[in-house]
């Protein structure tokens, strides 16, 4: 039996939606591959019901996290669905970060995904336990199992005052089977869901005692600073490695080959010293002569490749309706650019590895272990079993971290020296050696009838690929990347089509926070403004209008994995809101503007108004922002409030600073001086609305940041009447106080 | 041989006197609050307090500071009591964390000179201070919280 978040079917999901209304419970099973025991690193708990909790007869209460934490407060929210359902006391219980193994599913922390397809997961296993708490109770007492209760680490029995601690239990509990149905709390029964919740680490993040992949020092550890092919794919000619060698402190100076996709590491060439200085130090006399490589792009030339595109007819994806034959009154187009992009987390990308006889032992700050741990078993020709991938604390991931490159460095390093090994990026490496952001121009044509009404939509996207990471060559879009925004155009217009194209590029395309839902919810956000204002219409209500009565629409192939749906009437509701918070339609003095976008992605609902003040040397200034947001269930309101907050500041990184830019193929920004982030004062009042409406929880991290560049760009025109439609600001006439 | 206290305690270094101070604390001393961002004083990750005011470690060379006091995250106090690390809890800022060293050493040393600041004069002096996460808003509050501003 398999019943996981992401295979339940859809019939099942509904079966247990049922439930609820009916029962007040929600009967289950607990997913086999769930069962094994978790194996405690410290010492053994009594009572391991499955792999995420263990409960020693001390009254210590392990809850395993298998989700890497990076800001997103996975270690916080996925601790509160356990403790929920095992009514565990919050403030007794100790969270354990878990190695990478398929054992605890899937590990990968991207996709906006840590509680959304662990919701289910992990109040079963704190139901399970709880249960066999109970059941061990009611043993002891000779009572039955309907008249005693769980609560707060403690199991009582209703007819007496007689309770037992979960410590006193273990052992008991221990020698029980797992229930073969599990009984979940009602919503309406929650004491930790729901509530705000400090994160379980921000005493060790103020303090200084919070450990990033960056602080691992472990016993006869060396460090290492790497030159890379500046080029994708060079090769090294030769390097001065004797004259490295001579100075003091330096160990070894080694060269290393490109790992080929999808581990993607550059050739480079590894100081290796006594500290991480002197490894960055001695590099900066290193001198090594490259050849070839097989990137030679251009940005300019490579946009104006793009463009050309889009002038052409492209691979249809999308066919509603027929666009060719519809006669439509008026033609509107616009065009939009959107560059690449780079992550930038406050912490470069780092790894610590020991590769020994046959075995291989990794500490990194890595969005995805499982993936990690494939790769150093396959690079190293041994069983993953004797690969064992500790997950730190990571300083920021954004998408960068998923890539196992930086660790997979660390391991052929320590293969090579035969020594345990760190390797900390500069930032100029994260810079210039990134798994960029995709760039993206796009052509947007509408057909508009005689009342102003939308009859046709044309939607053409050319970018390079991000499976040119996992394949080389590979060109076509896919179909995950169209889903997102295009391919999920929710609004009621009878002819849409979308267009896309192969594009060649050897320039490296990884995920970074809300992937193409960037370019593509820039595009049309701003693109709808365009009509509005072209049909004197107010924007806000031509999107309430273009969604019509409520929905719930079909996803593509691809974004069907789990229990969702597309719920226009959810859309509806958050624009309703953002609009209301924002007095939308209020008037404004002069050189102040709002602009509004709205956009679902990671199956969650935003809507956004952004207020700007635009002064007569056309400096822009960013006041406030409005935000709505639907994501289902609200499991940690401090953290969703703070991951959009902190998403909005992602997105105006990007919309006023973020462009990385190629000549010859090499990367042309190296620091935070060419590669400008928001800083405090660019950052505007952030007010966040959080529509919890007892939906399925869906996706936090990412949603906020789409909206963001078509708010500010339709805001900009608001207040001044320029449009905009290239990122970022910083590249246009507008600027502003940096 | 370079002395130097560190958290009140005084050392006795023999390290290469052009080592950063950042590489110092973290490396030699083991001290790993102090965060590597930039390498180049353009984030504020690693900032430290020489004799009280807020520098950028990564920046100043283990030379230029003989004899000097220096105070980092592990020393601004013992039990983590300081206003502002308990404003930066109360106010819940962190995300992933790492920058926070650096914004709340920087904070400190800023409202020791100037304890009632204006929201203006907080965004001057935290100005070199980077967080991707995006905490600005909450930082600028606990800022205000811990200079007593906001009750």
């Amino acid at each position: 039996m398999n019943l996981t978040t992401q295979k339940i079917s859809r019939k099942k999901f509904l079966e247990g939606s049922a439930a609820i209304t009916a029962a007040g419970l929600f009967l289950a099973c607990l997913p086999e591959e769930l069962l094994a025991a978790f194996t405690d690193p410290e010492t053994l708990s009594q009572f391991n019901p499955n792999v995420y909790i263990g409960i020693s007869s001390d009254n210590v209460i392990r809850l395993v996290i298998h989700r890497s934490e990076m800001g997103n407060g996975a270690r916080t929210s996925m601790a509160m669905l356990l403790a929920e359902e095992l009514e565990a006391p919050w403030e007794k219980i100790k969270i354990i970060q878990a190695v990478g193994d398929a054992k605890y599913n899937d590990q990968n922390t991207d996709g906006s995904t840590s509680v959304r397809k662990n919701w289910d997961s992990l109040r079963r296993a704190g139901a399970a336990a709880r249960m066999m708490l109970e059941a061990a109770a009611a043993a002891r007492w000779g009572v039955n199992e309907k008249t005693v209760f769980a609560r707060n680490g403690e199991v009582h029995h209703r007819g007496s005052s007689k309770k037992l601690s979960y410590g006193a239990l273990a052992i008991a509990a221990s020698k029980l089977k797992t229930p073969k149905k599990l009984s979940l709390k009602s919503p309406q029964d929650y004491t930790i869901i729901g509530t705000p919740r400090d994160l379980v680490d921000v005493n060790a993040m103020v303090t200084g005692s919070a450990r990033y992949g960056i602080d691992v020092e472990e016993p006869g550890m060396l460090h290492a600073s790497l030159e890379r092919s500046p080029r994708v794919d060079a090769e090294i000619v030769s390097f001065n490695g004797p004259e490295v060698e001579r100075i003091p402190g330096v160990v070894a100076v080694v060269s290393l080959p490109a790992q080929s996709q999808d581990v993607n590491t550059s050739a480079a060439v590894a100081v290796v010293a006594d500290s991480t200085w002197t490894a960055m130090k001695a590099r900066k006399i290193l001198k090594v002569r490259w050849s070839g490589g097989r990137s030679s792009e251009s940005t300019d030339a490579k946009k104006t490749e793009l463009q050309a595109l889009v002038q052409k007819k492209g691979k249809i994806s999308r066919n509603d309706g027929d666009i060719g034959a519809a006669m439509p009154e008026k033609r509107i187009n616009a065009e939009y650019f959107t560059p690449y992009l780079v992550h930038a987390p406050m912490e470069p990308p780092n790894a610590f590895a020991n590769v020994t006889e046959g075995k291989c032992h990794v500490i990194a700050p890595t969005q995805q272990p499982q993936r990690l741990r494939k790769a150093a078993a396959k690079f190293l020709g041994i069983n993953k079993k004797h690969v064992t991938i500790e997950v730190s604390l990571l300083g920021g991931g954004f998408g960068r971290k998923s890539q196992p490159d930086f660790a997979m460095e660390a391991v052929a390093l320590s293969q090579r020296i035969k020594k345990p090994v760190k390797i900390t990026w500069t930032r100029e490496d994260e810079v210039r050696h990134g798994t960029y952001h995709t760039q993206c121009m796009q052509r947007l044509d509408a057909g508009l009838n005689k009342k102003g009404n939308i009859e046709t939509w044309r939607h053409r996207t050319a970018f390079p690929t991000l499976l040119t990471i996992f394949a080389p060559g590979a060109v076509s879009p896919a179909e995950f990347e169209l889903a997102q925004g295009i391919n999920t155009l929710p609004y009621r217009i009878p002819n849409i089509r979308t267009e896309s194209y192969p594009v060649k590029s050897d320039v490296r395309i990884g995920w970074l926070r809300s992937v193409l839902h960037i370019p593509h919810s820039f595009a049309i956000n701003c693109f709808l403004d365009e009509i509005a204002v072209s049909t004197k219409r107010d924007p806000v209500q031509m999107r309430l209008d273009l969604l019509g009565k409520p929905r719930i629409l079909e996803l593509s192939e691809a974004e069907k994995t789990g229990p969702y749906k597309q719920d226009t009437g959810r859309l509806a509701r958050v624009i309703k809101r953002a609009a209301k918070a924002a007095s939308w339609g209020k008037s404004l003095p002069k050189g102040k503007g709002l602009g509004f976008a709205s956009h679902y992605s990671f199956f969650s609902y935003v809507a956004m108004a952004i207020e700007v003040a635009v002064n007569d040397e056309n400096e822009v200034t960013v006041d406030r922002v409005h935000c709505a947001v639907d994501c289902g269930t609200v499991v940690n309101p401090d953290t969703v409030t703070a991951q959009i907050e902190g998403a909005v500041s992602f997105g105006l990184s990007l919309a006023l600073f973020g462009e990385i830019t190629l000549k010859d193929g090499v990367v042309q920004q190296s620091n935070f001086d060419d590669y400008v982030i928001a800083r405090m004062k660019d950052a505007p009042e952030i007010i966040v609305d959080l529509v919890d409406n007892g939906d399925i929880p869906t996706g936090v991290g990412e949603p906020g940041t789409p909206p963001v560049a078509p708010a500010l760009y339709n805001a900009i025109y608001a207040a001044t009447g320029t449009r905009l439609r290239s990122l970022p600001l910083a590249s246009t006439d507008f600027g502003g106080q940096w | 041989m370079i002395s130097l206290t560190v958290n009140g305690k005084q050392k006795n270094l023999d390290t290469d006197k052009d080592m950063p101070l950042l590489w110092v604390l973290r490396d030699v001393l083991g001290l790993k609050g102090t965060k590597f961002g930039c390498g180049q004083g353009l984030c504020g990750s690693c900032t430290v307090h020489l004799d009280g005011k807020a520098v950028r470690s990564c920046q100043t060379p283990l030379a230029s500071v003989e004899g000097r006091t220096v105070t980092t995250i592990e020393g601004l106090s013992t039990d983590g009591s300081h206003p502002c690390q308990v404003a930066w809890r109360g106010e819940k800022v962190p995300q992933c964390g790492y920058c926070q060293p650096g914004q709340i050493m920087n904070a400190a040393a800023f409202l020791a000179e100037t304890p009632s600041p204006s929201e203006p004069q907080i965004e001057k002096a935290m100005a070199g201070n980077l967080c991707r996460c995006g905490t600005y808003g909450r930082i600028k509050k606990a800022i205000r919280v811990a200079s007593g501003s906001v009750k």
